[in-house]
Order: structure tokens, then C-alpha cells, then sequence
């Protein structure tokens, strides 16, 4: 009993007549006007598909994640989606774990009941296979700080989430053309959700016996309000849902007068959070380019060989050089033999084999690094190496002789990343040349 | 009994910030001296070491402890808090201060108080009071009066509106001399503030609107230095005017 007296919250005699008398002059605790929405700050996380939403003191974080699943019978073309809400201890001291309240069901529901009549999410853009397979889309909604009015912040918090999240570009390949290919996003650009419109949650609370509107209350006007109104609304004021709580009759024209009221808002923050998105995707394929740029690696050693074998092998085959795919299969090939022969040589030491790289080159990148580094023409080059390596057996020499090729390679270009993880190959190449040699 | 501060190096400590775990005194090079060890504080032996992150105070002629800002507050004793009352029972208010537990306020703490005349409050009442006692392990106890049995400021406030501080911007506008945002407000406004050390304050005035600007700028300032204050008072009062 007295636990639970000290978790809910204590609102004073003094705050509650305050509250209603202060409205009567037309002015709110915290300075607002009733018609004033709190500030509010949309950030985004590392991830694809997270949103972090601040209004005043309410602070909720969203974040979608997808899944492939059998869709519902009655609908065979469409995905679907869920929203599951998180009301953390930490948020508010009456909020417990365990079973959800009364009041993360309506929250989650309204959410919901915006999103999904509205049709705001274009369901039938994530089916894979009719009847087989679509694409479930999921939202947490975590509460992380109660100040009041956690229905519009969960609401924004499940848009900006859904507008930068991204599904998994998947095809059908394989033999028979049949098997589904889930692409990973290094090699396929994922693709963003299709969302038609924002629709957008604004809550009036009604305070006091004259029922004085506020919008957007704060938790302790939600403690004295004897009722609310949340209006679901989008840029074009069209009406997706409404939800009336409280026992407080509220009579039409104040109704009405609400509606126009949330839909001047509505379009505020769909702008806010549309500027959110925009300098969140600038940010995101800033990042992209960021990770082609030439950065400046150390090396280790003579690769320049290694790019060259690979240069020479291209011009043989006089493939298309555009081509990237082609290149990245050869490539593969090229490792696997390398692969081969080093298991048999057991090639000791040295950088780790993993290479996410090794597939995949740039074709542009590898010849405007091949154009300033392989002056001799490749078949000599290649003939000159052979003649270095049997020198390099002992590993004493080598360390020598890599510090001598590393000075020369720093002075040439700076390097990308891509060739960072070259030496593998050139390891390997090594190790091979090496059993020719004995 | 002032402190040597030759051999150890309180001195070096005081007013610092101070971390848990860092040890402010030793004892085995100060002997015959009595100190008071006030809150994170701990005796370890022979030395003195610190059991939360602030500031360390000292006052003469031997007080030392530890200040900081929390939006918790534990009760000790002689302290001048706001407290909502919560529950009442025959022998005792259960008023909340922001404490680990519910502090009790005995019907009887009050001045002239007797059996016929215990004062009716309603849940929600706010209280200005003073912790008389407080226990590890037991709810602290409450009272309506001073030490010599007067009312003195102590009971009911009412209107007005209470605000949520810090611990520590309580103790700033407790200090004397009067904090500056206060000063500055004082001077253009006429308002009432009551300020609870376990961070609450209430204000009230004539006009709501005179509430509502003094409480948040009051609240505003904790994040503000000196200089910013000055500023954000000088434009806030302008705007009124």
C-alpha cells in the first residue's frame, strides 16, 4: 500500500487549482499558451530504421525491424505490421515491467489504428511470393521518459523510424530461377518502405469545468484533465482516426474547432519530420562515399605484383571492363586457387585471410590505381617478380625488402582500402612462387 | 581543534570535486582531534574516503562533508523540506518528500497540538516541515514545528504552485547571500517562495502569470553560469515590462 503511494504520481491540492487557474488567463505551467505545441526533436540512430523523438520531456525511441513470414490467408499479396510498445520503470515510477497496462494498449493502438486505416504503408509493395512469403514489419515503440503526451511522440517516433528504414533487396535466382535470394545490404542497395502519407497524432486534453482545450498536455496536466481527444491527421487534413478518452463530454463546434486546430499542426510536423529524413539520407549516402574514398592505409609490402596478375589476367580474357561482376567472379576464382595452394604450402603468419573485398572490385578504382603504379608492361613485371622470390625465403630478408618496397608504394598514391587488404593475395602468390622456386 | 593540515592534505581536497573511492584524510597523522563526518563520507580505518561523487565541504571547526546535486533527496535530520501528504492515520500524516521512504508527521507536531484539535488534510496538502528524525531503516519523522515548539514558518501553503528542482539548486537559492537570480527577480516582482532543501520549491504570487515566470526562470538558471543568469534575467525582465 504504501509502495504503491509513493510510485504513482503526487500531485498537490495547489497544482491542480493552479493549473485550472492559470488557464483561465490563458497561460500554462511551463509558459505555453494553450495552443502552443512543445518543441520537438527528431534524431536518428546509426542504424536504418531507428528514430529518436523528443517533445519537451517525453523522450521515446522507435526502431523497425523486418522479417519474412507466410502472410494471412485473407490476404495473400500483403505484408504486414506491428507495433509492440516498451513502457520503461525507468520512464515514469507507475509504469511496472511484465504485462503491458491498459494504457500501452491504447497507445499502441492508436498508433496502429492511425497507420493501418489510413493505409498509409503501401502493404502490398512487401509481398514476395503470393501466399508464401511477405515481408512483416515490426515497430518498437520504447517509452523512455515520461513528460506527458506520449501518444503524439510514440506516433512521430513510428514515422520517422518507418521512413528510414530499409528492407533487404531480395531476387530470384538459382538453377531453376526459383530460389529467393535475400540480398545483404553491401550488395544490394536495401529498399526504403513506401509510405503514402504521414498520418500524424494530436492530443487535446480538456481541463477543469469549463472544459478550457490544451493541446499536447504534459503529465501533470494529463493528471487533472478530465478528458482528451487524440485527432489522426495528415498534410492534406484528411481525418485517419480519432480517439476519445476521459469521461468529459466534449460538445461538437469544440470538436471541430480541434480538428482545425490539428491539422495546422499536423503539417508542421510532418515538414519537421520530412527534414529530419532528408538530412538523415544526405548523412547516409554521405557515408557511403565516405567509405570508396581513397583513406590513407598502411601497407604492408610489395601488392603491386599481386595487382598486376590481376590486371594481366583482365587484358587476357579482354573482358568488359565495366563489367564489375565479371571481375569479382574472376577474382573469386583467382582466390580460390590461391586458397588452394597455400593449404598446401601452410603459409604461416601475417594478416587474417578474411576479405570482404575480394569480390566485388571497383573497376575504375583498380585501373586508375594499376595506371599510376605498373609502369613495365605486365608479362615483364610478372617475369621479374618470379625472379625476385626465391630471395625472399628467408624471413629476415623479406622484412627488408618489404620495408624497401613500402617507402617506394607511399611516395606513389595514396591508397584505398581496397588495397589494404590486397597483401592476402600477394601472400599467397608468394607462398606459390615459392614452391615453384624449390 | 582546527585541523592540521600538515601532514595530510584536506585542505587540497576542499571544495574540489571529489569522486567515490578518494580518501580526503588521514587519521593515524592527526591525532586528539575529534572531526564530524557529515553525508559520503565513510571511516575506513584510519582514513577518511569518499562514498559519492560532489563537492567536499568543510566548515569550522571540524565539519567535513560531501555536496551534490541529485534528484533524489535523503532525509537528515533539521532539514527544511515540502512534503505532500499522501495518507493520513490516526497517529500519523504520511507526507511524501521525495525521500526512499514516506517520512510520518505524529497528528500531535504541531503547535498547541492536543487530541481535540488534530488538523484535518485532505491527500494532496502541501506542507513546508521540518525532518526531526531520520534513521536508516525507519521512515523519518516529520514535524510542524520549530525547536522551541512555535509554528514558526512551518505548515499548509497555499495556492501557488510547487516546482521540481534539484537538490542542489535548492541550495543555491537557500544560500546566503541571496542568489542572484532571486535578487534579480525580487527587485521587479512581488512573490512568495518556499524552498524545500529536498528539491522543491513553491512560489506564489497575485497573478499566475508572475507564478509561472519566476518558476521557470528559476528552474532555467540551474543550467546557466553566472554571467548567462544576468543575461537571461536582464531580457526575461525586459519582456514583461
Amino acid at each position: 500500500m504504501e509502495q504503491r503511494l509513493a510510485t504513482s504520481l503526487i500531485m498537490t491540492v495547489n497544482e491542480k487549482k493552479f493549473i485550472e487557474s492559470a488557464l483561465l488567463s490563458d497561460i500554462r505551467v511551463d509558459g505555453r499558451r494553450p495552443f502552443d505545441y512543445r518543441t520537438l526533436t527528431i534524431t536518428f540512430g546509426s542504424e536504418d530504421g531507428s528514430s529518436e523523438v523528443q517533445l519537451g520531456q517525453t523522450q521515446v525511441i522507435g526502431f523497425v525491424t523486418s522479417q519474412l513470414v507466410q502472410p494471412y490467408i485473407d490476404r495473400p499479396n500483403e505484408g504486414s505490421f506491428a507495433i509492440y510498445t516498451e513502457f520503461s520503470p525507468m520512464a515514469d515510477p507507475s509504469f511496472e515491467t511484465g504485462r503491458p497496462t491498459e494504457f500501452a494498449i491504447e497507445l499502441g493502438r492508436i498508433v496502429d489504428r492511425g497507420l493501418r486505416e489510413s493505409r498509409a504503408i503501401d502493404t502490398e509493395s512487401l509481398c514476395v511470393i503470393a501466399g508464401k512469403l511477405v515481408w512483416s514489419i515490426r515497430i518498437d515503440l520504447h517509452i523512455i521518459d515520461n513528460g506527458g503526451n506520449l501518444v503524439d511522440a510514440a506516433n512521430i517516433a513510428a514515422l520517422a523510424a518507418l521512413s528510414t528504414f530499409r528492407r533487404p533487396e531480395c531476387t530470384f535466382g538459382g538453377e531453376d530461377g526459383q530460389q529467393l535470394i535475400i540480398h545483404p545490404p553491401d550488395v544490394m542497395e536495401p529498399l526504403p518502405l513506401i509510405i503514402h502519407h504521414f498520418p500524424i497524432a494530436v492530443t487535446f486534453g480538456f481541463i477543469g469545468k469549463e472544459n478550457i482545450v490544451v493541446i499536447d498536455p504534459t503529465h501533470y496536466e494529463e493528471s487533472v484533465i478530465g478528458g482528451s481527444m487524440t485527432a489522426t491527421l495528415n498534410t492534406n487534413g484528411d481525418i485517419c482516426a480519432i480517439q476519445k478518452a476521459g469521461g468529459d463530454g466534449v460538445p461538437q463546434s469544440v470538436i471541430m474547432q480541434c480538428l482545425r486546430i490539428a491539422s495546422v499542426k499536423a503539417a508542421d510536423i510532418t515538414t519537421k519530420i520530412k527534414n529530419a529524413v532528408e538530412s538523415y539520407n544526405t548523412q547516409r549516402s554521405l557515408r557511403k562515399i565516405k567509405r570508396h574514398d581513397p583513406s590513407p592505409v598502411v601497407i604492408c609490402g610489395d601488392h603491386d605484383d599481386d595487382v598486376a596478375k590481376h590486371h594481366m589476367e583482365r587484358l587476357n580474357l579482354g573482358s568488359d571492363e565495366s563489367n564489375d561482376m565479371e571481375i569479382g567472379r574472376k577474382l573469386n576464382e583467382n582466390d580460390k586457387m590461391d586458397k588452394r595452394h597455400s593449404i598446401a604450402k601452410g603459409s604461416g603468419g601475417g594478416p587474417a585471410s578474411w576479405d570482404p573485398y575480394s569480390r566485388g572490385v571497383d573497376a575504375d578504382a583498380l585501373r586508375a590505381s594499376l595506371g599510376s603504379r605498373v609502369a613495365t608492361p605486365p608479362a615483364i613485371y610478372k617475369e621479374e617478380s618470379r625472379q625476385v622470390k626465391p630471395n625472399e625465403t628467408k624471413s629476415s630478408k623479406q622484412s627488408s625488402l618489404h620495408e624497401v618496397t613500402k617507402i617506394e608504394l607511399e611516395t606513389s598514391q595514396p591508397k584505398s582500402l581496397k588495397d589494404a587488404v590486397k597483401p592476402k593475395h600477394k601472400r599467397r602468390n608468394k607462398s606459390t612462387s615459392n614452391a615453384f622456386a624449390h | 581543534m582546527e585541523v592540521k593540515h600538515s601532514s595530510s592534505s584536506p585542505s587540497s581536497f576542499i571544495d574540489q570535486l571529489v569522486v567515490p573511492g578518494d580518501v580526503i584524510l588521514d587519521l593515524s597523522s592527526m591525532s586528539n582531534q575529534t572531526i564530524k563526518l557529515g553525508g559520503g563520507l565513510r571511516q575506513d580505518g584510519d582514513s577518511i574516503s569518499v562514498m559519492k561523487a560532489g563537492q567536499l565541504r568543510f566548515t569550522k571547526p571540524n565539519k567535513y562533508w560531501v555536496e551534490s546535486s541529485h534528484k533524489r533527496y535523503v532525509p537528515s535530520a533539521g532539514d527544511n523540506v515540502l512534503g505532500v501528504v499522501v495518507d493520513t492515520k490516526p497517529e500519523n500524516f504520511l507526507v511524501d518528500i521525495k525521500g526512499p521512504a514516506l517520512a510520518f508527521l505524529p497528528v500531535l507536531a504541531f503547535e498547541g497540538g492536543t487530541r481535540r484539535n488534530i488538523p484535518k488534510f485532505e491527500v494532496g496538502t502541501l506542507l513546508y516541515v521540518r525532518v526531526v528524525n531520520a534513521n536508516t531503516g525507519m521512515n523519518p519523522e516529520l514535524s510542524c514545528m520549530d525547536a522551541n515548539g512555535k509554528a514558526g514558518e512551518y505548515g499548509v501553503l497555499k495556492e501557488g504552485y510547487m516546482f521540481e528542482s534539484s537538490t542542489g539548486l535548492s541550495r543555491t537559492l537557500l544560500s546566503s547571500p541571496p542568489c542572484p537570480v532571486l535578487e534579480a527577480l525580487g527587485k521587479k516582482l512581488s512573490f512568495e517562495i518556499a524552498v524545500g532543501i529536498n528539491g522543491r520549491f513553491w512560489v506564489n504570487a497575485s497573478q499566475p502569470s508572475t507564478v509561472i515566470l519566476v518558476g521557470n526562470a528559476i528552474q532555467k538558471s540551474e543550467s546557466l553560469s553566472v554571467v548567462q543568469q544576468k543575461i537571461y534575467l536582464e531580457k526575461l525582465l525586459k519582456s514583461i515590462q
